[in-house]
């Protein structure tokens, strides 16, 4: 059954305000300055640390006076693994830790972020590695720059954050690699973002 | 016990490195077969961390080995060897050294290329050798390739090394396995030798 002309309208409306997340009309929306940032981890193999990093993409908005509608989704391209060892990347690669041919992306979502005080906040968000979903919680600041540190006219601000977790809850390496130490138990994750808002 | 060489026979010294440093090689090759069959795993990691450790041992004491021998009268050879014997006897003992330098500082390439973390003996952090500018990975299949050619050659050549102590002992009759063998009497200038 075709619906009358003069029900297009308010249809249209109703789609439009259904497909569009309310979300980005409250939040600013920032773009991640890629070349400045980083999303890196580290953690020790028999006894020593290193650290590695990840190439990633991420939607971010963010608006102090408007946390309700402000949102981190970020993709993690894992595949990306950068740790300054050859074999230890090549590692990476295998079903004992991510697995790249089955799982080449990990996800962190916000659920909700929060302020704690001053600069200080914290994103609660599901952490999907592999196919295993945990909630975790990113304590981080974020900082509005001046007008002086603007980077072509557009407002910049900076994103750091931090937290630890321990891969094994994400099936990410086993009991057998940890149990003696060869590789930490722990791991710990930093987020280190320079971020511009375009339309300002 | 007599700790220096003379112009016949090893000291002691000079014995307990010769048959340390033996017993760790043959050991360390053992080890390093067996962790390059490993796949990547604890274990393997459990067991380079063993070779990478034993193997610089043996770099430093083979550093102190040649420096004692240099500070030392080296026990002359049988008057019963021809001119060719002499000349391989110098030759493949020069090559062992060599060998024994090449080895671990090969192995130590391919560790420092690796970007893997490691203490020796898990006490402190072994300093890296390739510089940060080189090509890791190229570096790493370079020494990794003369790693190997390298324990080809000491196994021929350990090889010969005992063949050739043997033939001393069981042909010639002459002493100069005997004197190199631990709390041999030969050694000691009192009772004999």
């Amino acid at each position: 059954m075709r619906l009358p002309a003069i029900f297009l309208p308010p249809a249209l409306v109703l789609a439009l305000s259904i497909l569009l997340p309310t979300s980005a009309l409250g939040a600013d929306e920032w773009e991640v300055v890629h070349e400045e940032s980083i999303l890196g981890f580290a953690t020790t193999q028999m006894g020593s640390r290193f650290e590695g990093r990840f190439d990633f993409s991420a939607d971010m908005r963010f608006s102090a006076d408007d946390l309700e509608a402000s949102e981190f989704d970020v993709t993690v391209d894992v595949t990306s693994a950068r740790t300054g060892s050859r074999d230890r990347d090549q590692a990476l690669a295998e079903p004992e830790f991510f697995w790249f041919e089955e799982f080449p992306e990990a996800y962190f979502r916000t659920t909700r972020i929060e302020h704690i005080e001053g600069n200080e906040y914290q994103a609660v968000a599901n952490l999907t590695i592999r196919d295993i979903t945990h909630e975790v919680t990113l304590p981080f600041t974020w900082e509005e720059k001046d007008d002086e540190a603007r980077v072509n006219g557009k407002v910049t601000a900076s994103m750091d954050g931090g937290l630890t977790m321990e891969p094994l809850e994400w099936d990410v390496g086993s009991e057998e690699w940890v149990k003696d130490g060869s590789i930490g138990r722990e791991t710990e994750v930093f987020v280190d973002l320079l971020l511009v808002r375009p339309e300002s | 016990m007599r700790l220096r060489n003379t112009r016949a026979n090893w000291g002691a010294v000079a014995k307990f490195l010769h048959w340390v440093v033996a017993i760790a090689i043959l050991g360390n090759m053992g080890l390093g077969l067996y962790a390059a069959g490993l796949p990547m795993s604890p274990a393997q990691m459990d067991a380079f961390f063993w070779h990478k450790s034993v193997g610089l041992t043996v770099l430093g004491l083979v550093v102190l080995r040649i420096l004692w021998r240099l500070a030392n009268p080296t026990p002359e050879l049988p008057p019963t060897m021809s001119a060719w014997q002499r000349v391989a006897a110098h030759c493949s003992h020069f090559a062992l050294y060599l060998l024994m330098i090449a080895m671990p500082l090969s192995g130590w390439v391919i560790h420092s290329a690796s970007g893997f973390p490691m203490q020796l003996y898990g006490l402190f952090e072994v300093p890296n050798i390739v510089p940060e500018s080189a090509d890791q990975s190229a570096v790493q299949d370079g020494a990794a390739i003369v790693h190997y050619w390298l324990f080809i050659a000491i196994c021929v050549l350990v090889v010969l090394h005992v063949l050739a102590a043997l033939k001393h002992h069981f042909v010639n009759g002459d002493g100069v396995l005997v004197r190199m063998l631990p709390f041999s009497r030969a050694s000691d200038p009192i009772r004999g030798g």
